[in-house]
């Protein structure tokens, strides 16, 4: 079925499985003509994300339902807001504004959540400078952080999903926030976000929400998602193995991993020695892996296989 | 190529760091992070104006056990490499070129 809004015809079209949910944007034309300066509690969307406030104003309920639905598994904890938005809708496009920086538009809901996550991921990094943030997928088993380290389109976020279904607990998917010490993963449980449908077994929920994007995964749809700092226990960097028949998995040397942690960092300029020592000190005290990967379920069994291995 | 009696320096922008006899090295300029094997490691760490091509293919002769004439070719080659890389350049006051 090729679901196409017609409200939206910027929105291209996705062809889903029956019943499954289409983000359908906030098309309701707003009355107000220009954005108030503040709203209310009920209309904003609170998040606390590596420990910090953030607050998303949606007076539009749409869009409202769209930012909860895309945090979910980081709404609730009521702490002062340090980054906040606001995102006005006129039913045709959305404006997203933080203080300090230009507002941005966005023609569709794919576009409005990307531009928040990126924004948002460069503001978290800016008040925890403290934390090596890396851009990589992460899940728990057995209270052990594993990362999945790929650069985009490297297969991080539908390996992420396909581990789920072989017992792994959801930790994050684009962003891996480490603490340095005691080494541990930060939890990012925003929604897994796929650009395209996984291969089966591991088809999508229902109400996975489809956007110009990409595919969101609530993060609520996975079995167990980890919502505390999980002590590192590996590293995988990922590798795409095109016309390859079978998974391969070798152990990397610190030097080796050290340079590929590094490359993926995302702010090792707000550590000390442009970052390198702390890349290193991450993978001097962390197993290390590259994987080539093969057809998807092969890949996980392997990994599945591995990490209960790995050692406590 | 260059001649034996070259020297080579690191560049001073750069930043590298050895772990487990392998080097990281760090080229902000160019946004390129590296990583060396032990024996390209052996020779970046003597790259600092002081050690002639003939020289490094000597020690490395001697700490990875094997013979001169290999030694001195792959240092030559691992020199090449990282100069290509922009991460060591040849000290003018040494350099000539064979040939010429």
């Amino acid at each position: 079925m090729t679901v196409v809004d017609p409200a939206r015809p910027t929105l291209p079209g996705r062809t889903l499985a029956p019943g499954r949910r289409v983000w359908d944007g906030g098309v309701a034309p707003t009355r107000r003509a220009r954005p108030r300066p503040s709203v209310a509690a009920a209309d904003a969307v609170e998040v606390r994300a590596v420990g910090v406030g953030v607050r998303v104003s949606c007076p539009d309920p749409a869009t409202r339902r769209l930012v909860r639905a895309h945090y979910e598994c980081l709404l609730g904890d009521a702490v002062p807001a340090r980054i906040e938005y606001a995102i006005r809708t006129d039913g045709r496009r959305w404006q997203l504004r933080r203080a300090g920086r230009p507002a941005a538009s966005a023609l569709d809901a794919g576009e409005l959540l990307l531009q928040l996550d990126q924004d948002l991921l460069v503001q978290l990094q800016r008040v925890r400078a403290d934390l090596f943030f890396v851009h990589a997928a992460a899940l728990a088993i057995d209270d052990r952080a594993i990362m999945l380290v790929a650069p985009s389109g490297g297969g991080k976020s539908t390996m992420a999903w396909a581990l789920a279904h072989h017992g792994m607990h959801y930790l994050s998917d684009e962003l891996a926030p480490l603490e340095l010490a005691p080494l541990s993963v930060q939890p990012y449980p925003r929604a897994l976000t796929l650009k395209d449908a996984p291969p089966n077994p591991y088809p999508l929920p229902l109400d996975t929400i489809a956007t110009s994007r990409g595919f969101h995964v609530p993060p609520s749809r996975f079995a167990d998602v980890a919502r505390a700092p999980t002590p590192l226990a590996a590293i995988v960097f990922l590798h795409r193995g095109a016309g390859v028949a079978r998974p391969a998995v070798c152990r990397l040397t610190a030097a080796q991993a050290g340079a590929r942690l590094y490359a993926n960092a995302l702010n090792a300029l707000a550590h000390p020695n442009e970052g390198i020592d702390a890349a290193l000190n991450v993978v001097r005290r962390t197993p290390c892996f590259a994987l080539v990967t093969a057809e998807l379920d092969a890949t996980c069994a392997v990994l599945a296989v591995m990490f209960r291995a790995a050692p406590r | 190529a260059r001649a034996p009696t070259t020297r080579f320096r690191r560049r001073s922008d750069v930043r590298s760091r050895v772990v487990d006899g392998e080097a990281v090295v760090l080229d902000r300029r160019r946004q390129l992070v590296h990583q060396l094997n032990r024996t390209a490691t052996h020779v970046w760490e003597r790259c600092d104006g002081r050690h002639t091509i003939a020289e490094l293919g000597g020690e490395l002769a001697e700490a990875f056990d094997v013979d001169r004439v290999t030694a001195s070719r792959d240092a030559a080659a691992i020199l090449r490499q990282l100069e290509a890389l922009g991460l060591v350049e040849a000290d003018p006051e040494a350099t000539t070129v064979q040939g010429e």
